[in-house]
């Protein structure tokens, strides 16, 4: 079997050789394209040359890009949202290294042009392959008001269509109608398990450290695999490698701290950035709770060497945790660890090779005391990393992406402690993922743009544990595996394909189709995600879930490209989905093997995303309404027919606005509306044991009410152009109070005895925020 | 454990409010609900059968008193049990013993309901231990059964109790957690006098406790059931279905043969 897929491979490189071969005789323009005000690499910036509108390549992640032409003078020309526009002129009788290196926009001018989606290339949207993805600058979304005053990608890409949020409280977000854990957020290529604060109020990431996030909703190209429903890749700053920078704000909830600048001026930079909330201060001055602890921070910190004019070293880490703690009684703590330490070199004029080592660690402990008895929990996911990727310029009509991902899992699952110890023994689980791939995005005639590839995954199940395989919850097979040999592997082919097809000037239609598989499965028994659900990995009893998902578009723009209206329909379809037994304890009384709690089936899900943008002028800013539905067929759940997921929300609609009244005053707002989530309603009740208990029939046949909210913010910034900058920011999250159901519960009516009544519990209403932002 | 969860996380809801809303809910009432109870205390022992009512009508349950309620076990003993009103089905010579496995057949309104149980060996409660912890200003007492787990594996028990006598609690127990030693797990006395339904524990109440030793269908169900009536944690807890019963043909309830250890304490 592994022999035919290395001949699938070996004739895809080969075709692709091969069209390069018969070239004439060329030469190649590369290099680096980047900020001339802070060093920082700029990422998908298209380079073309003025002379044959025909050529023109997207310079990859790391901002490098190869143009392969004839001997001749050319003009290099690019333009890039945010950034003044770029010449230079070239004579290309060898092969030439040019950097490219943009200048900002002036203040003023980027305030009336800024892009609020995305600083790419204003018509990407009819060129580019690439289906369901959205691409966030994190300068866009500064004036969005978001909850407390925190501005968060997190929060911010649940606006857009097809991404779905859990709902207030809850952590984690539903990319077309997939679980939680579906989603793979990667910082600077390192896996972040659990990306969100205080159960699910605030993300992980502080914006002051980023450079961009991107989300691809499932048709991701061959380099990204791991997760069946998204990719959400954000990439942190460099630091400004010619200037020190600081920036910072002071909030009511939380603070932030940013320092960059360079180690070796244009040769290396740093930056740190810190973000801590401060509710627990408050706590303090109270009587009852003076000996709570109530806190999350995060701290990001990277740094990079130019080690030659072909070579660059990066370090970065993260470190983030949440502590909740009742004085003696009761404390739990949470949070990630990451670090990656990556080598980009520049082979050849054609050839870029990326190489990262990275560490990734999720881990919770929970514990309780009292005088006689404590109470202990704890678990954690640990990864080690590698991986090698070349960008392969083969020509000015192929970008060849190709490389190996190798990951070595180990898994500690909670188990008790304490006064109270777990009567079985609980053995950590290794498990080692690998995967190769190859994908070409490839113009194929003028109008038409192919993106397909190839990834084949690998998950082999390593020993140190005894191994159940159940058949329908029934014990078949244990076997014992010795640590280090090798048990099952699972083998899967992921084709992936997009095609991009530019009907004229102002629009386009695409379609495409991707396979992709999971190997580690997050098992939650709660609707609304805990951080002490657990990681677990394919075994012989789970099997990777696999998602083959395809889709179709259409995109139109208007007036030059300033309005821009995307429609997609998807229809996906999910094998190997898991969910608990009834009555299945994961946690303190949870059985030897958990893996005997657990039902297998299927999914489905399928839906139209509408997006509508205004990218320019005083006013910006979108309306997205997504229609969908998701749905699940478990063996043993709900009679064995289909019934609606949890996340299922069949309208979900966000309207978002920013104005710019002058070049001190912005002003924006939001309104979200959605359908509530498919929730379990009682149909009946009796009397057990001289309680009122509910009964239950269909399972998710209910629906929380409807959801919707307005947000405004407005933002002052005095004094610009001079070395310090402030601004303030104040906003109201939900201005007409909306009371949204945050939970709804069942119970005996205690003011009319002998009825039961619905209650309904809601949060945030009216809450003001005001924020303080500096920067020199 | 999910107690604490909520009480963290109503801290940081300063602005969260309640309030009674009016939903439209389906109607599938009309279940037969069984709840029948063996014990190794001497009898008579009793079958309850009621039916389920849609959720908005007042809280009284119709009883079935025209149904056919047979007990047997496996040494052949076998009993009709008699209707003695509010649905009670009650025994008149049947004995139990640990360790024989019991039958309950149910004919009632055209349908017929079977379920097994088996009574294990019983564990006897020892004693009580009271213990306290403050939470917020708040003390709270906790009870800790002392009782020895046997060795082998496969003990679960389920915990019945009352401050003075008012309002039952349940707590259930496996020996997935100490098994072979001595007990450490408390109890949580409850200490919520918010809304109308909780109360709050205090010196001198006397808390009456009921040790079950059950068998594994049941102790099942009561984990269910536990789930669905503590309503569950942050944004709703675990997506609620009918406790997976040990009695076929859909009915609702439960069919127990258990030991049983009592003992009460006051606390000081």
């Amino acid at each position: 079997m592994q022999a035919i897929y290395c001949r699938i491979f070996a004739t895809i490189g080969l075709s692709v050789f091969s069209i390069t071969a018969f070239a004439q005789e060329r030469r190649t323009i590369s290099g680096t394209v980047r900020d001339g005000k802070n060093g920082e690499l700029l990422i998908g910036v298209t380079v073309k040359v003025e002379e044959d509108p025909s050529v023109s390549v997207v310079a990859n992640e790391y901002g490098f890009y190869s143009l392969s032409l004839p001997q001749g003078n050319y003009t290099v020309a690019v333009a890039y949202g945010g950034y003044e526009a770029y010449k230079q002129k070239i004579q290309l009788d060898q092969n030439v290294k040019l950097d490219l290196i943009l200048s900002q926009e002036t203040e003023r001018t980027a305030q009336i042009d800024e892009v609020v989606i995305s600083a790419v290339k204003k018509d990407k949207n009819l060129t580019s392959a690439q289906m369901g993805t959205e691409t966030l600058s994190i300068k866009s979304i500064e004036k969005l008001p978001v909850l407390f005053g925190e501005k968060d990608v997190l929060k911010t890409i649940q606006l857009l269509p097809g991404i779905k949020s859990n709902g207030e409280g809850s952590s984690g977000f539903s990319v077309r109608g997939g679980a939680t854990d579906q989603n793979l957020i990667l910082l600077d290529e390192a896996p972040v398990y659990n990306a969100s604060h205080l159960l699910g109020f605030f993300s992980t990431f502080n914006s002051d450290a980023l450079k961009d996030a991107s989300i691809i909703k499932g048709n991701s190209p061959a380099q990204y695999g791991g997760r069946l429903s998204s990719v959400m890749d954000v990439k942190m700053k460099d630091g400004n490698n010619k200037d020190y920078n600081i920036n910072g704000g002071i909030g009511l909830i939380s603070s932030r701290l940013s320092v960059e600048g360079p180690i070796q001026k244009e040769k290396s930079s740093f930056i740190v950035s810190g973000r801590r909330t401060y509710a627990d201060v408050f706590l303090k001055a109270t009587d009852d709770f003076k000996d709570s602890k109530l806190y999350f921070y995060d701290l990001n910190l990277k740094a990079n060497y130019q080690i030659n004019e072909n070579n660059r070293l990066y370090v970065s880490g993260y470190f983030g945790r949440d502590v909740l703690g009742l004085g003696n009684t009761f404390a739990t703590d949470w949070g990630n660890t990451t670090a990656t330490v990556r080598w980009n070199s520049i082979i050849n004029s054609k050839l870029f090779s990326n190489t990262s080592f990275i560490y990734s660690n999720y881990d919770y402990k929970v514990s309780l005391s009292s005088n006689d008895n404590t109470f202990g929990l704890d678990s954690q996911i640990q990864d080690w990393n590698l991986k090698q990727d070349f960008s392969w310029f083969a020509g000015n009509k192929h970008s060849v992406r190709f490389g190996l991902q190798s990951i070595y899992h180990t898994i500690t699952p909670s188990s008790a402690s304490g006064t109270s110890v777990s009567s079985f023994p609980r053995n950590s689980r290794y498990s080692w993922e690998n995967a190769l791939y190859i994908n070409d995005d490839f113009k194929a005639t003028e109008k038409l743009t192919v993106n397909y590839g190839l990834r084949l995954s690998m998950f082999s199940v390593l020993g140190g544990d005894t191994f159940n395989t159940y058949d329908n919850g029934v014990l078949t097979d244990s076997k014992f595996l010795e640590k280090g040999k090798f048990g099952k592997t699972y083998v899967n082919l992921e084709p992936r394909i997009t095609a991009n097809y530019r009907i004229n000037e102002v629009s386009s239609i695409k379609g495409g189709y991707a396979r992709n598989t999971q190997n580690l499965h997050l098992l939650s028994n709660s609707s609304s995600g805990n951080p002490t659900d657990q990681w677990i990995g394919s075994s012989y009893t789970v099997k990777p879930e696999i998602a083959d998902q395809i889709s179709a578009g259409y995109s139109r723009n208007f007036n030059n490209n300033n309005y821009e209206i995307n429609a997609e329909v998807y229809y996906k379809s999910m094998q190997n989905q898991i969910d608990f037994k009834n009555g299945a304890e994961i946690t303190f009384d949870a059985a030897a093997d958990v893996e005997g709690e657990l039902l297998f089936g299927k999914g489905r899900a399928y839906g139209l995303e509408l997006i509508a943008k205004k990218k320019s002028g005083k006013l910006t800013g979108w309306i997205s309404y997504t229609l969908s539905k998701t749905e699940r067929k478990i063996n043993g759940i709900n009679d064995n027919n289909w019934y609606n997921a949890r996340q299922d929300k069949t309208h979900d609609l966000a309207v978002v606005a920013t104005y710019e009244l002058n070049p001190k005053w912005s002003f924006s707002g939001l309104f979200v509306y959605s359908t509530g989530n498919a929730v379990t309603f009682p149909t009946g009740k009796y009397e057990l044991q001289e309680q009122t208990i509910f009964q239950y029939s269909s399972r998710n046949a209910d629906r929380m009410p409807a959801y919707h909210r307005l947000d405004l913010s407005a933002t002052y910034e005095p004094g610009k152009n001079k070395r310090f900058q402030s601004s303030w920011s104040f906003g109201i999250y939900n201005l007409y109070g909306r009371e949204n159901a945050y939970t709804i519960t069942f119970e005996d009516n205690p003011d009319k005895p002998g009825t039961t009544r619905a209650m309904q519990t809601s949060l945030f209403k009216f809450v003001p925020n005001v924020t303080y932002n500096f920067k020199f | 454990m999910k107690n604490i969860f909520l009480i963290i996380i109503s801290l940081f809801l300063f602005t969260a409010c309640e309030k009674e809303i009016d939903l439209d809910l389906d109607d599938k009432s009309g279940n037969i609900v069984i709840e029948g109870n063996l014990t190794d205390q001497a009898g008579p022992y009793y079958v309850k059968i009621t039916k389920s009512v849609a959720f908005t009508t007042n809280n009284t349950y119709p009883i079935v008193s025209n149904a056919v309620v047979v007990l047997s076990d496996d040494t052949g003993q076998t009993e009709t049990l008699n209707h003695v009103g509010e649905g009670f089905y009650e025994t008149t010579n049947f004995t139990t013993a640990p360790g024989r496995t019991y039958t309950l057949k149910v004919s009632a309104e055209g349908k017929e309901y079977t379920a097994k149980s088996t009574m294990p060996q019983p564990v006897l409660l020892d004693n009580l231990q009271q213990d306290s912890f403050m939470v917020a200003g708040e003390l709270s007492y906790t009870l800790l059964p002392v009782f020895t787990d046997p060795a082998e594996l496969g003990n679960r028990y389920l915990f019945s109790f009352s401050v003075n006598n008012s309002g039952k609690m349940f707590e259930a127990f496996s020996d997935n957690v100490n098994n072979g030693v001595v007990n450490q797990r408390p109890l949580l006395l409850p200490n919520d006098d918010e809304d109308g339904n909780g109360q709050k524990t205090k010196v001198g109440d006397t808390i009456y406790v009921e040790m079950q030793c059950i068998d594994t269908n049941v102790y099942t169900y009561f984990t269910s059931l536990l789930q669905i009536i503590d309503g569950g944690g942050p944004g709703g807890g675990i997506t609620p279905s009918n406790p997976p019963s040990n009695i076929s043909n859909g009915a609702l309830g439960y069919f127990s043969a258990h030991t049983v250890s009592k003992k009460s304490y006051v606390i000081q």
